[in-house]
């Protein structure tokens, strides 16, 4: 636990710390959240790079019932890393470590998070997790998928060594997480800038203040699954080998109570994101906003208590199933509430129809189609046809991909200029969210029927009678990742060539607009007082103090 | 926060035409839903199959109307609030912040909506859960890669699943390795087979026919296999009339007591064991061992010991059932398995190898030195 | 850490300087993130607790007759520990008082005890004589006193670290956020020992 270094007098939010001079001080090892920020982006669209390709092979694979591009032993891997990768190290990093890094501290008024040291560290243990992870690949990569049940993944079974790899890369990812996590929360708790109380605060801070708890108590937990699994693979230690008396359900207890809410730190942070990006491109109020700020917790709330909604067909006591089953369907209320305020929030408004607006607009659709198959599922009558089956890729990547993905590149589109002070060229964009938007569907919507006809998930061959719709699934994956590939070039490309933003583009009114893009070192010169929430339009900005950020 | 007075809202004759016109897309999609042939591609097998699918028309009928309602809006909303080319840079929305009437009916609504589907999942859950008495118990279980099944009275484990039509059937699941998964799509139910734990379901067949069996939890290299469209086990469960059941029932149980007897004769049988082929009994063991057994040193366990110097290791001069380790004590074990701590062997029935296999398999393991 | 400008003498921590508003600050920042770290450190413990009571429940081959746990010395391990918890209390508030040499007693005597408790684990591990990986009894119950024994390791040398800064003149009497948080994680290591005393030798 490190606090920043003693300079100047005062309290905290008067306190700055020198700008450190010299590349590697600056860029590398920084303690600043936004270079922090932007490094956890860098790395983890690599990394997206990566899964990416993992996702074409597996399509590829695919195209034939009789498979034919591989053998069922490396598609295992393939796919095992594919999802571990695109998790842990690129949704995740990107929505806390990335976005939240980036944005939140400015928008709630603080010059640096709580513990900058720590952020640092937070940072520099996940590319040395990620490439554990790749390396895996040299030793026998996971093949049990990103969930790695027992007893599949002990050797005796036919795991590979580097399942060990594995559970040790997601381990750090893991202290990570939990470090940024407690890190999120006490600046949020603490360094508030003066008038900015909860309900004045930008919905974005919501998502990151709902999200920072899930990190900080589930991902513990997922640590300890991880470890128990790795004292059973190194060291005979019997948790979950059922020849010694272990429980492979165990294992599925310790990694759902993570995972589900971990579901939600995939999501929560890109809700807070349309919410943002909603009101600003429609000129109005965000509609409903204490409703949508505690529907959040709400979710964050019962995402803990339903983890064993992914073990209906696992053996679960019926006296447990039921619990479970009608707390999940509860999420539903909550995250209808969230849908009917976004699109309540479009009428009336007048829409400025951009890059960002666009991907924010598909989320809508796209994670209402995601929602309502969640709550299929969550009754388990349907589950016991569904689980396990091509169904539950096509929800999880409708979640993941139409939600979670979709926020954050509505994100990069909007944010951008806070990074580089230069616009990505919209043009481009608006042809990537159209390639994006129709290759994503046309990949997964098939997956849907695929699911409930009897394709079951993780096979590297099928049954002919799904070959057609599998090529479907594929040439429509081909024009996703196109799309994704356009986002990428165009990011680098605008770098030096996008138009100049200056600080406000968007005409937006959160506090990271009201100071010069790319951000300075210490944010603002003088820490601004709010005075009401940050969504009338019509209204004079109510902020006070900043007359001198843009000299 | 300053007192922003909402204004006053009109919605426009516009608006309504368009919720017309997708009440009426909603109220199609709700027909098509409650009369859509899903028994055509998926045939009802067992009564429970009958009300799930009840269940599903209703999730996917409302499901789909709401995804109608959210996206004409969106879809709506989009194009006619439009900033249009003569529009003011700083023209500003209508800005409304509540609507506690509509809030409070749109939080109703799918609270509504929920408590019906928990009720309706909660019956039929109950009717999956809950036995009749007199039924029929049969137990599957699961291997790497294919499924066996034990019946009433009938000695080991057969290949084929058949059931009576019309007899209520208790279903107990489970595995003798890794977690596999027990799926018929025609009765749209679903048990993971936990090694270690028995997990059950009931059901009635209601519908005569051949249908297929399906793995649905990762369980390995084959795991895409373990269905019926593969030629190694084509896993199939037969609903036939009680009759042809019956029939089926007495010959296998015959042919159990027979097949049992065999192995039994066999193993009592001096097997000759000298002559047998070393390098076929590599290829054996590589297929059919070695996920279990290494070819290294004793302390090097898979899941039972090394075999190296099987036969020959004074630090460990007895095999495991305590016999010494002498060849013809081998193939006793290869013939009859064993059930220890560590795990099961299969027999004979189960592992499938001849006579002829397990002589070869003898003399490899007399080569690994 | 809003150091002070003292850096050498034997105890320079009489030189107290009054708190400014960014120690406060800080200090409060500290000891929330301080907090937190110890809430998920209780959900990792949670974890295996719940590994524990699950395989003992469900798992197959919990020791016949309960496994031979000798109660009496983990009891008197017990009182060690705590005892060792009021010890760390009278050292901050000795520290409290302006009082060094007390201060430093008592923190002597709290790792004493400390490394008390880890021998007494030590003989309970040999009277045991289970291994890691026999069974499901050892695979929860040395993971989690493991775990817990490890914590305390890592208190030892937290409080040896505290107490040579302490002398360095790293801490003032007005100013030792420091040795408020050493505080704080020894006792919440004395808590969870509590929990892990109830239940695997009195359920």
């Amino acid at each position: 636990m490190t606090a920043v270094a003693a300079h100047a007098g005062g309290g905290l939010a008067d306190h700055i710390h020198p700008e450190p001079q010299g590349f590697i001080r600056k860029y590398v090892f920084s303690i600043d959240h936004k270079i922090i920020g932007i490094q956890y982006m860098i790395t983890a669209f690599l990394f997206m790079i990566l899964g990416g390709m993992l996702a074409e092979l597996i399509r590829v694979q695919l195209m034939k019932a009789s498979g034919g591009l591989m053998t069922p032993e490396t598609y295992n891997e393939v796919y095992s890393v594919h999802g571990s990768t695109m998790v842990w190290l690129v949704i995740i990093p990107l929505l806390t470590g990335g976005f939240g890094n980036l944005i939140f501290p400015v928008q709630i008024g603080a010059r640096d998070v709580a513990f900058p040291w720590l952020n640092m560290l937070s940072f520099w243990l996940f590319p040395p997790a990620g490439l554990m992870l790749y390396a895996s690949f040299l030793m026998g990569a996971p093949t049990a998928g990103w969930t790695e049940y027992p007893p599949m993944s002990l050797n005796a079974y036919g795991a590979h060594d580097g399942t060990s790899m594995w559970a040790a890369a997601i381990f750090l990812i893991g202290v990570s997480s939990t470090m940024t996590g407690i890190n999120f929360l006490v600046t949020i708790l603490k360094m508030r800038a003066p008038g900015m109380t909860f309900t004045r605060m930008p919905l974005f801070v919501w998502g990151q203040f709902v999200t920072a708890p899930l990190l900080m108590i589930a991902t513990t937990a997922l640590g300890a699954a991880l470890a128990a699994l790795f004292v059973q693979r190194q060291f005979g230690v019997a948790f979950f080998d059922p020849t010694r008396g272990g429980s492979p359900l165990l294992w599925q207890h310790m990694f759902w109570f993570y995972s589900h809410p971990a579901v939600y730190i995939m999501i929560l942070p890109a809700f807070g994101m349309i919410s943002e990006i909603l009101p600003t491109f429609s000129r109005k109020p965000i509609f409903g906003y204490k409703m949508i700020a505690f529907s959040s917790c709400a979710i964050a709330i019962l995402g803990f208590m339903v983890w064993a909604h992914h073990m209906f067909t696992s053996g679960l006591a019926p006296a447990l199933q039921l619990p479970f089953m009608v707390l999940t369907m509860l999420i539903a209320i909550p995250t209808g509430v969230k849908i009917f305020s976004w699109v309540t929030t479009l009428w009336g408004g007048v829409i400025h129809m951009t890059t960002a607006m666009l991907f924010a607009i598909g989320f809508l659709a796209t994670f209402t189609l995601g929602g309502i198959t969640g709550v299929f599922l969550a009754a388990v009558p349907f589950d016991l046809h569904a689980h396990g089956t091509y169904f539950i890729v096509a929800h999880l990547h409708y979640v993941l991909v139409g939600g979670s993905l979709m926020g954050i590149l509505a994100g990069l589109f909007y944010w951008y200029p806070k990074m580089s002070g230069r616009l990505m060229n919209e043009k481009l964009g608006k042809w990537a969210f159209w390639l994006f938007f129709i290759g994503f569907n046309g990949t997964f919507l098939p997956m849907h029927w695929l699911g409930m006809w009897g394709q079951p998930r993780r096979v590297a061959v099928y049954d002919p009678q799904f070959q057609a719709w599998n090529q479907v699934a594929s040439w429509f994956s081909f024009v996703m990742t196109a799309a994704l590939i356009l986002v990428l070039f165009n990011a680098l490309w605008s770098m030096r060539n996008g138009k100049r933003s200056g600080p406000n583009p968007w005409n937006a009114r959160t506090l990271e607009w009201q100071i010069p893009s790319p951000m300075p070192y210490y944010n603002f010169k003088h820490v601004p007082s709010v005075f009401a929430a940050p969504y009338d339009f019509a209204e004079p900005l109510p902020y006070r103090g900043l007359e001198e950020e843009l000299t | 926060m300053p007192e922003n007075r909402d204004p006053v809202v009109h919605l426009d004759r516009q608006f309504w035409i368009v919720t017309a016109v997708l009440g009426v897309l909603a109220l199609i999609s709700i027909f098509w839903w409650v009369w859509a042939p899903i028994t055509s591609i998926m045939p009802e097998a067992v009564d429970k199959a009958q009300q799930i699918d009840a269940l599903f028309r209703f999730l996917a009928a409302s499901g789909t109307a709401l995804f109608i309602f959210i996206c004409g809006y969106i879809l709506y909303f989009s194009l006619a609030f439009r900033r249009h080319a003569g529009t003011p840079e700083n023209a500003v929305g209508i800005q409304i912040h509540d609507n506690n009437k509509l809030e409070f009916w749109w939080t109703l609504a799918p609270t509504v909506f929920v408590v019906i589907m928990a009720i309706f999942s909660l019956r039929i859950w109950y009717g999956i859960e809950v036995a009749p008495s007199n039924t029929l118990v049969v137990e599957a279980i699961g291997h790497q890669w294919y499924y066996t099944f034990r019946y009433p009275n009938v000695n080991g484990e057969v290949k084929e699943m058949h059931l009576p039509l019309g007899q209520a059937v208790t279903l107990h699941v489970t595995s003798s390795d890794v977690i596999h998964s027990f799926w018929i799509p025609a009765m749209r139910l679903k048990a993971d087979m936990v090694p270690g734990l028995i997990n059950t379901f009931e059901f009635t067949p209601t519908r005569q026919g051949r249908y297929e069996i399906i793995c649905t939890e990762f369980c390995g290299l084959n795991h895409g296999l373990m269905h019926s469209g593969t030629t190694v086990n084509p896993a199939y469960v037969y609903i036939d009339p009680p009759a042809r059941y019956a029939s089926w029932y007495a010959r296998t149980e015959r042919e159990q007591i027979h097949a049992s007897n065999a192995i039994e004769a066999a193993s009592t049988s001096e097997l000759k064991l000298n002559g047998g082929e070393p390098r076929d009994g590599a290829k054996l063991f590589a297929a059919k061992c070695s996920a279990c057994h290494a070819a290294g040193p004793f302390d090097q366990k898979i899941v039972g010991p090394g075999l190296r110097g099987v036969l020959d290791d004074p630090a460990h001069p007895n095999l495991v059932d305590g016999d010494k380790a002498t060849p013809e004590n081998v193939a006793k074990i290869l013939q009859n398995g064993f059930k220890g701590s560590m795990g099961q062997m299969p027999n004979q029935a189960a592992n499938g190898l001849s006579n002829k296999d397990i002589v070869n398999l003898v003399a490899y393991l007399k080569t690994l030195k | 850490m809003a150091v002070a400008s003292v850096t050498h003498g034997a105890y320079a921590g009489v030189m107290s300087e009054e708190p400014d508003q960014l120690y406060v600050e800080t200090r409060e920042l500290r000891i929330q993130g301080f907090l937190l770290f110890m809430v998920s450190d209780l959900v990792l413990f949670s974890s295996f607790i719940f590994a524990y009571l699950y395989l003992r429940n469900s798992g197959q081959g919990w020791p016949a007759g309960g496994p031979k746990l000798d109660i009496a010395l983990a009891a008197v391990n017990s009182i060690v520990l705590f005892g060792s918890g009021a010890t760390m209390h009278f050292a901050l508030e000795n520290w409290k008082h302006r009082n060094f040499t007390k201060f430093a007693n008592w923190i002597v005597m709290t790792i004493i005890l400390g490394a008390g408790f880890l021998s007494g684990q030590v003989l309970e591990y040999i009277h045991i004589g289970a291994r890691w990986s026999s069974g499901i009894f050892g695979a929860s119950f040395y993971t989690l006193t493991g775990m817990h024994g490890l914590h305390v390791f890592a208190g030892i040398i937290y409080l040896t670290v505290l107490l040579l800064q302490a002398a360095q003149g790293k801490y003032t009497f007005t100013k030792y956020t420091g040795l408020t948080l050493g505080t704080l994680y020894w006792h919440f290591v004395d808590v969870i020992w509590v929990v892990l005393f109830s239940i695997f030798y009195l359920l």
